[in-house]
């Protein structure tokens, strides 16, 4: 059984179909990367796993469970997380509050629950120090910081609780060489641990060198799904404009 | 962080540039004068005889008013700062009957004697809530809304007969309840054919005022005669009545203000009942002196009132005359 | 990862302030500039009496910025809390004055009216999806229509003996309202920068879609905070009908904007994602020492309104030049 399964998964905001029926799933482990062109629906599947959107038809099933209609904060508790592409960070905010963000650490103080900051701070430099990010104080309101190390804070957001899943929404598109390395090494750390990864990016170099497995969408649907090493990049490509002639249903 | 002090010392300066520095001088006795906002011209010609009484009685005056007639907790607010100051003598316009109470109990505490100017303050409130008032003064509001009433029964005649339309003041403010209530209370002995049809409040304000006035025109487009309890709405009133033609219906308001009295000059509003606020004013400040050297002062002053007419304006005999600021 | 880029290394020990604090700093400063100016051109100002006063006259306007303060952090704006004051003291009035009904009720019936009108807010906000600018300006109208049509326009005049004590009394020479309003801060301060109610208060106004996505529930809070906005405005309808010994159908007229001015004069971010009540006090002090200064010197009410416009846009020009990411939307 894989850790999550699509099933004929639909969405329709009004009078389109976003998706239309997507079928896939991802086992432990493992990096599977989703491609497709601008408006294929990768974000809005993404956003329908993470439950910022209900689906209207199909099944998700994660860890044997469905997770169908359950609300972000439910589907980040059963383990899995996303990195998105704008961040999702609130910036007005420290790097230790963004870490934290929706799972603060409380104290009781008078039977009242109140925010543990200095807990939540010594957590979050103990994170940054592992993931070997570059950032001076945990302190520092967060929209200050350079991109890379913005990315880093969501990074360290999206590990800090242990996920069994983590979704990259084009983690690579804004950064320098080195700093790409730095996130293709972290994909495959994450693998060697046993959390499985959900790669959607347009840079096909960086698909072929850490994913296990490429799942190409194209108008809400799932048209090729095959494991790295039986494809080729001309063959992605092909897949992802549409020349091999597919019926739409 | 020089920077930031720097400027903020720069902002407090710029405030206080835009304020007049008042330096009172502490050998002359202050009276303090509160009013309600001197937006209307009937308030700013009570401010001047008030300079004028005090100039006479060799008083100085502490004067300070609100942005307007219904700014009731910054009144409030401002009588309570009068008081820190330690004035004389209280003269306060209030708002209406119930808004000051609080800060004129303290000034009985502080023995600082409190002014009723322009019979804002119901004697019935004031004694029921214990504060004491040394004296009111002010129009007889009940007796300029029953010349109103005659002046328009002498022009229209005793059997006249017709809808009327009268707008009051602000609710629950006493100085409009008895002009409206003088008004009617003497056309219906005068004249009785003239028929109130509406009366309704303009909140003192000339658009609304001129809102109401097209309103009833429309349903009672044979209307004779609009009667408004302060001149601010008579104008707005006339203004309505004018355009839409009306040019027979006869417009009254109340206070002779400066704008009422062009208007009547140019024969567009027919009459005002002036309520010499000048007058006013100045009798008010005469009348503290008198009291604060242990005369005896009437509880109850009414300050005459005049009927301006394009007539009277212009044959320019009246004695009062000089008093219509 | 590489390391910081220059603008943020430049900034770094003023960011180790987190923005927050250092704009608290600015509205300390100029509160304390505006009270030293005050002292040498009144000399009643210093006075205890008058620092009373003061505190007591910015007390009602505060209480509603207090509420303010949370609304705005969340990036919306309440235009009815005017309204919702008078409609409040009206109905606390009328219970009490009216029926006859014990103190207490009317208390609660002040309270229990600006909640209920707050949470309509809130639910017009989120279920209607319709922007708040618009439904608190329409509340606006409604809330002030109610108070007018419910005390038939005058005022409601005497009220129990306890509520005018809320309003009148002084235990050891301090007004009862100060009291509320520092109580009701210190409670607000606690709720806004230490509960997670308070964090996700600024985090839905910093970045809603990331709050979302990370699984704070954004339409509850929503509607928390207008309720809670809600009911400071009929706590400040309270505070306003026991002052005045009445319940005022015009009460609280334009009080929407002075609360609004006193939240951006304490810093918080007019976009929202930032807010602090200690800013707030002090914004609403500025205000208040600056209207009893300007009352002290007999100035025109005119000229104070210039007065404290001019402070808003100078002190808000302030935070400007010292914060890049303040004013980004």
């Amino acid at each position: 059984m894989s850790l999550l399964e699509l099933n004929d998964v639909r969405k329709t905001f009004g009078a389109i179909e976003a998706l239309r029926g997507v079928t896939f799933s991802v086992d432990a482990g493992s990096a599977v990367a989703l491609v497709g062109d601008n408006g294929a629906g990768k974000s809005t599947l993404m956003k329908t796993i993470t439950g910022v959107h209900h689906p209207d038809g199909g099944e998700i099933r994660f860890d044997g469970v469905s997770i169908v209609g359950r609300d972000p904060g439910e589907i980040r508790e059963a383990g899995i997380e996303m990195i998105y592409q704008d961040l999702a960070l609130a910036r007005m905010r420290d790097v230790a509050s963004n870490i934290f963000l929706g799972r603060e650490l409380t104290r009781s103080v008078l039977g009242v629950k109140l925010i543990d900051t200095s807990r939540m701070r010594s957590e979050a430099e103990a994170m940054i120090e592992r993931l070997g990010a570059r950032i001076p104080s945990v302190t520092q309101m967060t929209g200050q910081l350079s991109g890379g190390q913005q990315q880093s804070v969501a990074i360290a957001r999206a590990l800090t609780f242990n996920p069994k899943l983590v979704i990259m929404d084009e983690p690579t598109a804004a950064l320098a060489v080195r700093e790409v390395e730095h996130v293709l090494d972290l994909i495959r750390t994450l693998k060697r641990d046993g959390i499985s990864v959900i790669l959607i990016s347009h840079r096909l170099t960086d698909v072929f060198s850490v994913c296990d497995r490429i799942v190409v969408l194209r108008q809400g649907q799932v048209i090729a799904d095959d494991a790295t090493r039986s494809t080729s990049m001309n063959a992605v490509v092909a897949h992802i404009v549409g020349a091999h002639s597919e019926q739409a249903s | 962080m020089l920077k930031r002090l720097t400027l903020g010392a720069a902002i407090a300066a710029l405030a206080l540039g835009l304020a007049a520095p008042a330096a009172i001088g502490a050998d002359k006795p202050v009276y303090g004068v509160l009013m309600k906002t001197l937006s209307n011209p009937f308030w700013g010609a009570m401010e001047k005889g008030v300079d004028v009484g005090a100039k006479n009685a060799g008083v100085d005056i502490f004067l300070d008013a609100v942005e307007s007639d219904q700014a009731a907790e910054p009144q409030l607010n401002a009588c309570n700062t009068m008081l820190q100051k330690k004035p004389a003598a209280m003269i306060t316009a209030a708002i209406n009957s119930t808004i000051l109470l609080p800060c004129l109990k303290q000034a009985n505490e502080m023995k600082i004697p409190v002014v009723d100017l322009d019979n804002n303050l119901d004697p019935a409130i004031t004694k029921k809530a214990g504060v004491d008032v040394a004296f009111h003064i002010g129009s007889d509001n009940e007796a300029a809304g029953g010349k109103a009433a005659d002046y328009l029964v002498s022009v229209l005649g005793k059997g006249a007969k017709g809808p009327v339309l009268v707008i009051e003041g602000l609710s629950g403010n006493i100085t409009g309840e008895k002009r409206a209530h003088g008004f009617a209370a003497e056309l219906k002995k005068e004249a009785p054919g003239l028929d109130i049809v509406a009366s309704l409040p303009g909140d003192w304000d000339s658009l609304k005022a001129a809102n109401i006035t097209n309103d009833t025109l429309q349903r009672t487009p044979n209307l004779v005669a609009i009667f408004c309890a302060n001149d601010d709405m008579a104008l707005g009133s006339v203004e309505a009545a004018r355009s839409a033609g009306k040019d027979k219906l006869i417009v009254i308001g109340v206070d002779g203000n400066t704008n009422a009295v062009k208007s009547i000059k140019a024969g567009r509003l027919n009459a005002s009942v002036a309520q010499l606020p000048y007058l006013v004013g100045m009798q008010a400040v005469e009348g503290v002196k008198k009291l604060l050297a242990g005369d005896k002062v009437a509880e109850m002053t009414y300050v005459p009132t005049l009927v301006l007419t394009k007539q009277v304006l212009e044959a320019n005999k009246d004695p009062l005359l000089q008093y219509v600021k | 990862m590489t390391s910081a880029s220059t603008p943020a290394a430049s900034a770094s020990w003023r960011a180790r302030f987190a923005g927050g604090a250092a704009l608290r700093l600015e509205s300390l400063v100029v509160l304390a500039v505006l009270c030293a100016a005050m002292a040498l051109l009144s000399n009643v100002f210093l006075s205890v009496s008058n620092i009373l006063n003061i505190l007591l006259a910015t007390s009602v306007f505060g209480v509603l910025a207090i509420g303010m303060t949370f609304v705005i952090s969340s990036a919306g704006i309440d235009l009815s809390v005017g309204s919702i004051l008078a409609l409040s003291g009206v109905v606390g009035a009328m219970l009490t004055s009216n029926l006859g009904l014990p103190w207490w009720i009317g208390v609660l019936g002040c309270l229990a009216m600006g909640a209920f009108t707050g949470a309509l807010n809130g639910f017009l906000i989120t279920e209607g999806a319709i922007p708040p600018f618009i439904v608190t300006l329409g509340m606006l109208g409604v809330a002030r229509g109610f108070a007018l049509v419910l005390s038939n326009g005058v005022s409601i005049y005497g009220l129990p003996a306890a509520i005018v004590w809320l309003g009148q009394g002084r235990p050891f020479g301090v007004p009862v309202p100060v009291i509320i309003l520092l109580l009701t801060a210190l409670v607000a301060h606690v709720l806004l920068a230490h509960t997670r109610f308070g964090v996700y208060t600024q985090v839905v106004g910093d970045n809603e879609g990331a709050a979302r996505a990370m699984g704070v529930r954004v339409e509850r809070m929503k509607v928390l905070i207008y309720t809670l906005s809600g009911l400071l405005s009929g706590l400040a309808g309270l505070l306003f009908a026991a002052r005045i010994n009445s319940g005022e159908p015009t009460a609280g007229l334009n009080y929407e904007l002075t609360a609004i001015t006193a939240a951006i004069l304490g810093g918080t971010n007019l976009f929202g994602g930032r807010g602090s009540v200690a800013g707030t006090l002090i914004g609403a002090l500025i205000m208040g020492v600056l209207q009893n200064g300007l009352n002290l010197m007999a100035v025109r009410p005119f000229y104070q309104q210039i007065a404290i416009g001019a402070v808003l846009i100078l002190a808000v020009w302030l935070d400007r030049i010292n914060s890049r990411e303040g004013w980004r939307r």
